[in-house]
């Protein structure tokens, strides 16, 4: 048979890309001839832009001619350039007038927009003529089968179920020991991972903040690594919030940056247990690259989660204070007493003074704010210690700058833009060179007057104590109230 | 001879050049070509991997696509392809050549905006199993990005890192930290992958081989080409990021300022460019035959190096073997270490520098001569293709296992292992 299909590919970094190279590797070895296109060039046998828009479709009325099937790994953000109800109607119209010319289509949907689909009746009408054409919508769980069928009401008994990993392969061949060793666990290290995209729902930020609040044990570590899937706002603000968090708990380290398949696989094998905290998804790669190297997963319950995870080696957890409570059982830990999970009536016991340090540090947890653990840092010195520190990182995390792409929804704009572009490059590229440089530079700055704020305060410590006159009042904690800050 | 037995070489090897043929000039692929006929010499099962295409330029599919043998190796061919237009990998490359940084997205589409050679991917992708290991080079290209993340426990990668922009991004760190191996060939290289890159996979430096002619003819070169008084000679592309424009505009000042009576010889590919007033001084003789090219080197005054992406720098050793010194650049750090360490030439860091060489050698030729003696001793102790091709395959056999299968067939024949 020969099939066309339609899906990113490697070496592009995107968990749909991996799959779909399994999977084509899977129908090569039954004897189908299948060629790749990508949405991006890659190692794909043909690209094409679909963020052209419909006309897009156009083109492709013309490659799948010929083919026996077409095969289609869906996800919005490939296919759709923008979310105008009008502009996503369109295609959708224009990819049904392609579904009409191949005689088998087969969509596998990994993500789908029920919510704005419900919202519009034009939209869902032209989803409807759209999805019609398929033969076969593959789902990964029922309950997202049938949360695609109300909002997209086709015939249910072209949908199909089908098991999420059965194509995987792992992509690492090492031993546990030597996968840990690479990537610089101590022998005795407890590793708790959250890996993937980085993106707010994937919820990594709500694993740290649980993290944040397991009993001090040094041997016990979070690791989160990823990289956004785009160079966007808000993939970058978010990025930096969980930067910000990572930073405030030594024993939480963000690894940002480029991820392989071999990488990706090698940090699921050495990790303890995988943690998914998402606040919204239909199914997980990870779920099943954790299952391929038989480690466990805390997860939370959303989407079709559950379902596909039937097999798997999964605890599920409903809310942050559950998922808090499973990650210290895996790492035999306590919750560490004196947090917001802590039942109410614990504070009325407190005496004033402690009872006011759980309001400051229940507010910043609440906020979204840190703490900082394993330092064990509880002297107010080392609060300060922790503040001089933050100087710097504050400027060392504001992300780097990154050229606009030159996208637009309005058509020949692109083409202009990239003209700009390249105009304008020989001023611009180093007037950022410039930025970045001034960014480092200032940072490190900050770092030396750190240094020397700490070297000043030290100097005033080892000063012998004068008489009364010239004594600070002492706090409670009988650090004198007018140390340098 | 290394300690390898010949049951440990047991499993096919499939070498991963981008380009493969006679006439390729890069020093890896003909590095890699060596590679593949020392180890099918020395019993091991060899594949060639590779595009269609030779030049490096073109990117043509002047090759026919599939299976056949050339020059005793069996060599299977792909389509490259080259349907992007380049321009965002342009824009994308000057930016990183300037320092900025970029995103990920944009190293990806840096990456992809090239050529490609997807039938290579996805041959691994279905048949990666069949191989024992497969040894990819240099790390720059597609094809060792790309397909080398197939079978990342069974690749192995001629590195040739560069102290360049490129080594830098993001998207190398997986490939240089998760591969079965990485085959390195100088010091400076090696010194420079840590440096980059911590984490490395396991990794070697294993040298490169150069061929030792039996002999020179140095007069037989300059009457075929009409080459009459003393020249200098550069090897290889000519094209910016080798140093050729940096090289032209610091010869010209040389020969102008010094009044030297220098000609400068090139043989390799790309346009050559002279400036105004010079055309008559600077030579294009093309594409060389061996025997030729080694008899260029032997007639030169000195080779001169401008090129500060080198990863071992094979033309020096060439010259060196011919008895010439090599006036090197010396922000190239390898080139550098080479001049260095044999004291077999001079480097320099800026024009009047290098007109400065090239006048001492002009005035002293005994110097030369010494120099290019010291050379060739430091190539005949290190650099011999029996001594780097041990240590390949020892690596090789410590990095890759042996296909179980092919183990119980070898154990169980009469005479196997040892």
């Amino acid at each position: 048979m020969r099939i066309l299909m339609v899906s990113p590919y490697p070496p592009q970094r995107d968990g749909i890309a991996n799959y779909t190279a399994q999977s084509v590797a899977a129908l090569m070895r039954e004897g189908n001839e299948v060629v790749v296109l990508s949405p991006q060039p890659s190692a794909a046998h043909q690209h094409l832009d679909f963020m052209v828009g419909p006309r897009a479709w156009a083109a492709m009325a013309r490659r799948v001619r010929g083919f026996d099937k077409l095969v289609i790994q869906w996800h919005p953000a490939f296919f759709y350039r923008s979310s105008s109800i009008s502009d996503r109607s369109a295609t959708d119209l224009a990819m049904a007038a392609v579904f009409r010319l191949v005689p088998q289509v087969e969509v596998w949907v990994h993500e789908y927009e029920y919510v704005e689909v419900q919202a519009s009746a034009a939209r869902r009408r032209a989803a409807k003529l759209a999805f019609s054409q398929v033969d076969r919508i593959v789902f990964h769980s029922e309950s997202e089968r049938d949360t695609f069928l109300r909002a997209v009401p086709v015939d249910a008994a072209r949908t199909v179920l089908s098991a999420h990993g059965h194509a995987f392969l792992p992509r690492t061949s090492m031993t546990r020991e030597r996968a840990r060793e690479s990537l610089g666990f101590a022998p005795d290290a407890f590793t708790f991972l959250c890996i993937g995209f980085i993106q707010r729902h994937k919820g990594f930020d709500r694993a740290v903040r649980a993290f944040g609040r397991l009993s001090p044990a040094p041997q016990v570590r979070l690791d989160v690594v990823g990289s956004t899937r785009l160079e966007e706002p808000e993939f970058l603000t978010y990025l930096n919030e969980l930067e910000w968090l990572t930073g405030s708990d030594p024993r939480a380290t963000l690894h940002a940056g480029y991820v392989s398949d071999e990488l990706f696989d090698r940090w699921i094998l050495a990790s303890d247990v995988v943690v998914l905290p998402y606040r919204e998804i239909w199914s997980s790669g990870v779920i099943e690259r954790a299952a391929l190297f038989d480690r466990p997963v805390i997860a939370t319950r959303v989407g079709g989660l559950e379902e596909q995870a039937t097999q798997r080696r999964v605890t599920f957890v409903d809310d942050d204070d559950a998922l808090a409570e499973a990650m210290a059982a895996a790492a035999g830990l306590e919750l560490d007493a004196g947090d917001p999970a802590v039942d109410d009536s614990e504070l009325e016991k407190l005496p004033w003074a402690e009872l006011q340090e759980a309001v400051v540090r229940r507010a910043a947890v609440r906020g979204g704010g840190h703490r900082s653990k394993g330092s064990s840092a509880a002297t107010r010195t080392g609060r300060r210690d922790d503040d001089l520190d933050r100087a710097s990182v504050l400027v060392r995390r504001v992300p780097p700058y990154v050229t606009p792409p030159p996208s637009s929804t309005r058509p020949g704009v692109p083409a202009v833009k990239r003209v700009v572009q390249r105009l304008t490059a020989w001023q611009l590229a180093p007037l950022i060179s410039r930025v970045d440089n001034l960014q480092t530079a200032t940072a490190n700055s900050m770092v030396l007057l750190a240094e020397q704020v700490r070297d000043l305060r030290a100097a005033v410590h080892a000063l012998p104590a004068a008489g009364p006159a010239a004594t600070a009042p002492a706090s409670a904690d009988g650090a004198p109230a007018a140390e340098l800050d | 001879m290394s300690g390898i037995t010949p049951d440990q070489r047991i499993g096919r090897l499939g070498i991963v050049p981008a380009r493969f043929g006679p006439k390729i000039v890069g020093g890896a692929e003909i590095v890699l070509r060596h590679i593949a006929e020392g180890l099918q010499g020395r019993g091991w099962d060899v594949e060639i991997l590779t595009t269609a295409a030779t030049d490096y330029f073109a990117w043509e599919n002047d090759q026919p696509v599939g299976v056949r043998e050339e020059d005793g190796l069996t060599v299977r061919r792909f389509e490259a392809v080259k349907s992007t237009p380049g321009t965002e990998r342009s824009v994308l490359g000057h930016r990183m050549l300037s320092g900025d940084r970029l995103s990920l997205a944009e190293q990806e589409r840096w990456m992809n905006d090239d050529v490609r050679v997807p039938d290579l991917y996805h041959h691994l992708l279905l048949h990666a199993s069949e191989y024992r290991g497969l040894v990819f080079g240099p790390y720059l290209f597609w094809p060792s990005y790309a397909c080398s993340q197939v079978a990342p426990d069974r690749s192995m990668l001629w590195t040739c890192l560069h102290d360049e922009a490129a080594a830098y991004q993001d998207i190398y760190k997986s490939l240089l930290s998760g591969v079965a191996g990485l085959f390195l060939q100088t010091e400076p290289e090696h010194e420079l992958a840590h440096a980059i890159h911590p984490d490395l996979a396991p990794h070697a430096v294993v040298g490169c081989g150069v061929e030792v002619p039996e002999s020179y003819d140095p007069e037989r070169f300059r009457q075929r080409y009409g080459i009459t008084g003393p020249y200098v000679l550069y090897a290889g592309r000519r094209e910016g990021a080798k140093g050729w424009d940096e090289l032209m505009t610091q010869f010209s000042h040389a020969v102008r300022t010094r009044g030297l009576d220098l000609r400068l010889v090139t043989m390799g590919a790309g346009e050559v460019r002279p400036p105004a007033g010079l055309e008559d001084r600077i030579i294009d003789v093309g594409f060389l035959p061996d025997e030729e090219r080694d008899d260029a080197y032997a007639g030169a005054l000195a080779y001169v190096q401008p090129s500060r992406y080198e990863a071992f720098s094979r033309t020096i050793m060439e010259s060196w073997l011919a008895g010439r010194p090599v006036v090197g650049i010396a922000e190239g750090g390898v080139v550098r270490h080479h001049v260095r360490t044999s004291e077999g030439g001079l480097v320099y860091d800026d024009a009047e520098e290098f007109a400065e060489a090239l006048a001492l050698l002009v005035d002293h030729p005994h110097l030369a001569a010494e120099m290019g003696a010291r050379g060739r001793d430091y190539v005949m102790a290190r650099y011999q293709w029996d001594i780097v091709l041990d240590g390949i395959e020892e690596n090789i056999v410590e990095w890759t296992p042996a296909p179980a299968e092919l183990v119980a067939v070898t154990a169980g024949e009469p005479g196997g292992g040892s």
